[in-house]
């Protein structure tokens, strides 16, 4: 049940800058999305740039990795939800 | 619940998990009396910590530069060093209040963690158990009374959090600065508040993003400030040894070893804490405690991975972890729909359950004396520390203090020994451990382990440091774990000798006298 506060609150994107604005669950999952998958590809990122480096992925990178596929699939199955404050 | 059916298996489940976990608390307070008692160092660098408040006392900086005499410097922050600076000028130099202070900022973060989930769900016996599991917690056991600042700053976070989960949403603008002022004050109690102060930036962006840019900027601007003071205050040292000499080694192994203890210790409460909070994120909203939970569960046991830290680095996420699971407890207990149904029934067992099965999980106790002795003996217990102490964690995990056993008459009387011989040194001494030289009425020089930061971080000079060493200008030189830079152990090997070795509190003190004396 909404309370009194929660009842002026709005999740228009248009009214971002606003005092009544809240994340929606769908803008929530977008962020978690880009921040997931750009992680990931950073990670991914440090061996192809870090070419002189030994070793290949290691555990402390797997697990990053990991997470980071957490962190966006999360995000994925937030987006559908859509207007719901997050 | 207490007119249902279920009521007499509810209650009594119930009050075996409270006994459980008040015997917790009671070994926990035993703990707390035997270490407030012991007059030396229990774990590795509390007597710098002492070091620290001795200096404040005295109206000086801690933050020195390391490359003349004393050759001593810290790199904690001042607030909790601060708090008993005021007792030295009573008592002298102890260790017993700076335990106390943090043994009863424990028993206050236990209390606040009922506040918490008692505001929110009204009931009273899931409350209580909830503060008793923070203290049950191995984590935190073994930590609540030592000469640190890590579970002051834990107090410090949790009250912040129990203040801005509600101010923040209701617009009350005195509570929100309390809340934030409180979160840097846990801040300047060490560095680590910095996960707990995310959390709260992150939670507060998605309840409304320009209240919380504002509200972020106030936040950073004092803390920033504060930190320009110390640095000028200090002429850079602040700088130098508490950041640039703050960037420790990382140890997947260690990081991986504390998670899954921390995983198997912690179970049955993290599970529905984990539950709950999914629960909050795709069906209702997210609190701040589930924020909280999440970000110091994933950054706090990151961090734990590095040289230095340990488990008390999750001891944030455990203070979360007990508000959340505690609530969804609470709002299950409550809810008009289970109370009608026969999901009732397993909520019933599962509730007190959990409790009880934490309890058993956290259990640790010493297993000898008159009291735990012959509970131990009742129990079977076998003791898996030191011959004397049953830790249901073991010490077998890298990054796993190795304390929580009970100090003994023959540690204390062997740390006189150590004193003795300083005493009767021509000349001064240098120890590993400083309690035995603030005992023995001299100077305390140097800080291994920031010496040692210092090295890595390629910002130590130590020429004079080590000319002393080479032209024998130390009486004696006491080692425990050599945690010394490298370039200084080695001067000590090519000019010092070990001459004797004393045990103390399960550690050998190893005596390094000049070679050509």
């Amino acid at each position: 049940m909404a309370n009194s506060e929660e009842s002026y609150e709005t999740t228009d994107i248009k009214q971002f800058a606003s005092t009544s604005f809240t994340i929606s669950k769908r803008l929530l999952g977008i962020f978690l999305l880009i921040i997931g998958t750009g992680s990931f590809f950073g990670i991914l990122a440090i061996d192809i740039f870090d070419v002189g480096r030994q070793g290949g992925i290691g555990p402390s990178q797997q697990a990053a990795l990991a997470l980071t596929l957490i962190v966006a699939l999360i995000g994925l199955t937030l987006i559908p939800l859509g207007d719901k404050p997050a | 619940m207490r007119a249902s059916r279920v009521a007499w298996p509810y209650n009594g489940l119930m009050f075996v998990a409270s006994i459980v976990l008040l015997f917790s608390l009671g070994v926990a307070i035993a703990y707390a009396v035997n270490l407030i008692t012991f007059p030396f160092d229990y774990d590795q660098g509390e007597g710098f910590e002492l070091v620290d408040t001795i200096l404040f006392s005295q109206f000086q900086w801690p933050y020195q530069n390391t490359d003349s005499y004393p050759f001593y410097s810290s790199n904690y922050p001042p607030l909790f060093h601060i708090l008993p600076a005021p007792f030295v000028w009573i008592f002298g130099p102890s260790y017993a209040y700076g335990r106390l202070l943090s043994f009863i900022a424990t028993l206050l973060t236990a209390v606040v963690i009922s506040y918490a989930v008692y505001r929110d769900t009204h009931q009273r016996w899931i409350a209580l158990l909830s503060g008793l599991a923070y203290i049950s917690s191995n984590f935190v056991y073994h930590n609540a009374p030592l000469f640190r600042q890590h579970l002051t700053m834990v107090l410090l976070e949790t009250i912040a959090i129990v203040v801005l989960a509600q101010a923040f949403q209701k617009r009350e603008n005195k509570l929100i600065a309390l809340g934030l002022g409180l979160l840097i004050a846990a801040g300047y109690t060490k560095q680590l508040a910095a996960i707990s102060a995310v959390a709260v930036l992150v939670w507060m962006f998605l309840r409304n993003p320009r209240r919380a840019v504002l509200w972020g900027a106030a936040f950073v601007a004092v803390g920033v400030a504060i930190f320009v003071v110390l640095t000028v205050a200090t002429s850079g040292e602040w700088w130098r040894q508490t950041i640039i000499a703050n960037v420790n080694a990382f140890n997947p192994f260690q990081m991986f070893g504390l998670a899954l203890l921390w995983l198997r210790l912690h179970a049955l409460l993290l599970i529905p804490a984990v539950l709950y909070t999914l629960y909050e994120l795709y069906f209702s909203r997210l609190s701040l405690y589930a924020v909280w939970f999440g970000i110091t569960a994933i950054l706090g046991g990151i961090a734990a991975g590095t040289w230095g830290a340990g488990d008390s680095y999750y001891t944030s996420a455990i203070a979360a972890m007990c508000i959340v699971s505690g609530r969804v407890f609470g709002q299950v207990g409550n809810s008009p729909r289970l109370r009608q149904s026969a999901a009732k029934a397993v909520v019933v067992l599962i509730i007190p359950m959990a409790y009880l099965g934490y309890g058993v999980s956290t259990l640790k106790l010493p297993t000898e004396g008159p009291i735990f002795g012959p509970i131990a003996s009742a129990l079977s217990i076998e003791p898996n520390v030191m011959g004397r102490h049953f830790d249901s964690a073991t010490y077998d995990v890298l990054g796993y203090a190795n304390i929580g056993h009970f100090t003994t008459r023959e540690d204390v009387r062997n740390g006189y020994r150590i004193v003795d011989l300083i005493q009767n040194a021509d000349g001064p001494v240098i120890s590993e451990d400083a309690a035995f030289s603030i005992v023995a009425g001299k100077d305390v020089i140097t800080n291994p382990t920031q010496l040692r930061n210092l090295y890595l971080a390629g910002v130590w000079e130590g020429a004079e440091l080590l000319k002393m060493i080479e032209n024998d200008q130390f009486a004696l030189i006491i080692l425990r774990a050599s945690f010394f830079p490298t370039p200084v152990l080695e001067a000590i090997q090519e000019n010092y000798s070990p001459t004797k070795v004393i045990t103390m509190n399960g550690f050998d003190y190893v005596f390094w006298s000049p070679a050509n004396k």
